[in-house]
């Protein structure tokens, strides 16, 4: 049996000019599950995520998000009404301090029980820095910070853009047990990422795009089995 | 965490009220009243830029417009409709909100886009105002006259009550969420919409904060000096001056404007103005100077050091 | 009437690409508002004014010697400003600033030097009374102002297409960081660029007093405002798209003086500020807008 699912995509498509970044991708999350999404670059994957956190307005399809369409509402509306997600490249409030960063996204951003900014600082190893500028934090730090931005809406739903690159291997699985974490206190889960090891640990379930379509879904290790998804990401070698 | 920050508020509104005591106190003790007035007005004007671009990080090179708009507002009400000098004073900021309104649009476009666009809004307020087309309602290029309600005193009064006014909406935008989410958006908008800030109606209200402190400023300074010209009112000056206070002093403070304003400007009347070319060019050697060593003010060689300047 | 407009709209607006030539080809390269364009263009009319009457010199004689020491005076400009520019965080909203600075340097220094009454050069130094082209009589300034510009354009795209230097100009256009990558002196190409546009402002400079009828220290303002209005229309970073920015400019400038004259000078604010909120690519494309 299935849980009701939190998020419902339906044939989205998103165009730029000419170009289908997203063809019709359709797949549905639940709470407390961890959703891969791989594939290689310019798949739709980041367009995907863009177009859900309302950063783009979808051209064609729907999302729908607890029961309520929510294609093409605006990103500040969807953070209060529980959709988060992280960043690639984050861009942190450089001038302010790592508290106030986090402190500006759960004034603005939740609405619902008010969130413990010093121990979610803690939790993440900010709370050294909270009174320094965003702008001394090194690039982990950085992704760690807009992570923690994400966290203080108390999101439902929230969306990893390739978090894990540029973190060392200690750094690395601590994350993915942080991730793992917030899944298992209900929170629903889409991550991009290129590290496949990370993905292995992290997901429940993966979908695997090309050319703005999904071509695969299932478990990763099934994924490998794929005679089409190692083409895509092998450039139609398929090994023997 | 919260008690710092009231503090920290508390501090702030001293100073604000110690310059206004100071600025509203100055009259009785130093006649040159009309030196003291144009104080008051780029004290009141540099705060009222830093508003804008201090939390937002627009910077208008136009924002004369703004002042031009009040002071014609002032005006034009007490020439045709006989209004009294403080329901003038209404009008003045209500033109000015109504052009800020109307330019709300040049908020999407981004930095120097921006400030040029605002500058041509500014030339283009000017050349409607200034055109001897309009002569009937503007009087055009050939000024207006406002003997019937000079009151210098009382209207240096009603300056300093504008300048209070300026001095609080950045001690509030400085101790308030609002003013974090400001400068959320000023660092990246993206981020700060998912923050769960509003971009479009936080920069919509700085923008119309500041061009209502411009506009009060400028009505009040049409009350003040009673005879003047489009080339007056929209002198591009105006903006320059206000723009290179807040620079060298520092935005986003409250005092770093006001360290601008008493130091450059002290020193542009000190040392005289009887050529300005002279001034032109110090101006303009202290602009590409900030920039290239100071640029972000002189209340950085504090903050720098970890120093937090109100 | 409308003819007469349209045809001397065009070599008015021809005059005015090469006005707002050297501003693009400077944002086209270093991404940067050289907000003292206008006061390069001032100086340049100064030079002809006084090239012409200390040693009666030819406005086409004091062109070519202008274009020389502008090219020699923007290379140390640039390299005492613009890289330290090209490292902060925000280098575009910088540059503006400095720039708008460097400009009130120059606007006072041209002041105190030369000082504030408007010069003019006699018009017959360019031809007596108007030449007529294609059946329409013209005053010859303006023929002359456009075949100048025309001549400019058609050696910028030379210079950016035909010679070494230029491709290597093309390829900081594109991507200044790729460029750097692959190795290329960005900073000698950039100075190069920059050198070229202050003396294509200077060029303009020395036909200003004949297309508009005087100068003086104060006009760098307007005439970068009307500059940055052609190369908005034209396209942002594209010099050549420079040349359809100047003709609608130019043309539009004269229906307005022939059917609307008292609101002409309107014309360069609104067309600036209307074509950056309603197509801000310019008319040829490139995305300039946020959120």
């Amino acid at each position: 049996m299935s849980p009701e699912p939190l998020l419902e995509v339906r044939g989205l498509v998103k165009r730029f000019g000419g170009f289908r970044a997203l063809d019709g991708v359709s797949f549905h999350l639940a709470s407390g599950e961890v959703l891969g999404l791989v594939g290689p670059n310019g798949s739709g994957k980041t367009t995907c995520i863009n177009v859900i956190s309302g950063l783009y307005a979808p051209d064609g399809g729907a999302v729908v998000f607890e029961g309520r369409s929510i294609g093409g509402t605006r990103s500040h509306l969807l953070a209060r009404g529980g959709i988060n997600r992280t960043f690639q490249s984050p861009k942190p409030f450089l001038s302010l301090s790592v508290r106030e960063n986090v402190e500006i996204a759960a004034t603005y951003g939740n609405t619902g029980e008010p969130v413990d900014l010093p121990t979610l600082l803690a939790s993440l190893e900010l709370d050294r820095h909270a009174e320094h500028p965003a702008g001394d934090l090194n690039s982990a730090q950085q992704k760690t910070l807009d992570l923690a931005r994400a966290l203080a809406t108390r999101p439902r739903l929230l969306l990893v853009d390739e978090l894990a690159a540029g973190l060392n291997p200690a750094e690395l699985g601590r994350m993915a047990d942080r991730l793992r974490g917030l899944a298992d206190d209900g929170m629903a889960l889409l991550v991009v990422e290129h590290l496949m090891g990370f993905i292995d640990k992290v997901t429940d379930r993966v979908i695997v795009m090309n050319a703005g379509r999904e071509i695969f879904e299932g478990t990763l290790g099934e994924a490998t089995r794929d005679p089409t998804v190692v083409q895509v990401f092998l450039g139609g070698h398929v090994p023997a | 965490m919260r008690r710092t920050v009231g503090r920290r508020g508390t501090g702030d509104l001293l100073i604000a009220l110690v310059v206004t005591a100071i600025m509203a106190a100055l009259p009785f003790g130093y006649s040159n009243e009309l030196l003291l007035f144009n104080f008051v007005t780029f004290l009141a004007l540099s705060q009222g830029l830093n508003v804008l671009y201090g939390f937002t990080g627009y910077l208008p090179f136009g924002y004369v417009g703004f002042f031009g708009a009040g002071a014609y507002g002032f005006a034009l009400t007490v020439m045709h409709l006989n209004w009294p000098p403080l329901a003038a004073m209404a009008a003045a900021g209500v033109a000015a909100l109504i052009l800020a309104a109307i330019l709300t649009p040049l908020l999407r476009l981004s930095g120097a886009y921006f400030a040029i666009a605002s500058l041509a809004a500014a030339q283009s307020v000017y050349e409607i105002v200034a055109n001897p087309a309009l002569e009937d309602v503007t009087k055009g290029p050939y000024g207006v006259s406002l003997s019937g309600v000079f009151a210098p005193m009382f209207s240096y009064q009603v300056g300093v009550a504008v300048l209070l006014f300026s001095l609080v909406v950045v001690v509030w935008l400085r101790n308030s969420r609002f003013g974090l989410a400001l400068q959320a958006i000023r660092e990246d908008t993206v981020s700060a919409a998912m923050a769960g800030v509003s971009v479009v109606r936080g920069r919509t209200i700085a923008w119309l904060l500041s061009a209502l402190i411009a506009g009060l400023v400028g009505g009040v300074y049409a009350w003040h000096i009673s005879v003047f010209y489009p080339d007056t009112a929209f002198n591009i000056q105006f903006s320059i001056f206000a723009t290179v206070f807040v620079l060298f002093g520092g935005a986003t403070t409250l005092i770093g404007p006001i360290l601008g304003v008493v130091i450059l400007y002290g020193v542009y009347n000190t040392i005289g103005i009887t050529v300005p070319q002279y001034f032109q060019l110090i101006y303009g050697v202290l602009i590409v100077a900030l920039v290239l060593f100071l640029p972000n003010g002189l209340v950085s060689l504090a903050t720098r050091r970890g120093i937090r300047v109100p | 009437m409308l003819t007469h407009a349209l045809f001397g709209g065009l070599l008015f607006g021809l005059y005015f690409t090469l006005v707002g030539l050297g501003l693009n080809l400077i944002f086209g390269v270093m991404r940067i508002v050289n907000l003292a364009h206008g006061d390069f263009l001032m100086l340049g009319a100064f030079a002809a004014y006084w090239l012409f009457t200390l040693f009666g010199l030819h406005p086409l004689v004091a062109a070519v010697a202008v274009l020389v020491v502008f090219v020699l005076v923007g290379l140390p400009i640039y390299y005492l400003i613009v890289p330290r520019l090209l490292v902060s965080r925000d280098s575009e909203m910088l540059s503006i600033i400095l720039f708008f600075g460097l400009s009130q340097i120059i606007e006072a220094l041209a002041s105190i030097f030369f000082g504030t009454t408007e010069r003019s050069i006699p018009g017959r130094v360019l031809g007596t009374g108007p030449v007529r082209i294609l059946g329409q009589s013209v005053p010859s300034a303006w023929a002359f102002g456009a075949a100048v510009s025309a001549v400019a354009v058609i050696l910028v795209y030379l210079y950016l297409y035909r010679t070494r230097l230029g491709t290597l100009t093309r390829a900081v256009m594109v991507s200044r960081d790729e460029a750097l990558a692959t190795g290329i002196d960005v900073h000698r190409v950039s100075a190069i660029a920059f050198g070229i546009g202050i003396a294509l402002a200077g060029i303009a400079g020395v036909f200003e007093p004949f297309m508009l009828g005087s100068v003086t220290p104060a006009i760098g303002g307007d005439i970068t405002i009307a500059a940055f209005a052609v190369i908005v229309v034209g396209t942002l970073g594209n010099p050549l798209g420079t040349v359809l920015g100047g003709i609608v400019y130019g043309v539009s400038l004269l229906l307005m003086q022939t059917y609307l004259s008292s609101w002409a000078n309107l014309l360069p604010n609104l067309l600036l500020i209307g074509v950056l909120l309603i197509r801000p690519e310019g008319l040829l494309g490139r995305q300039v807008r946020r959120a």
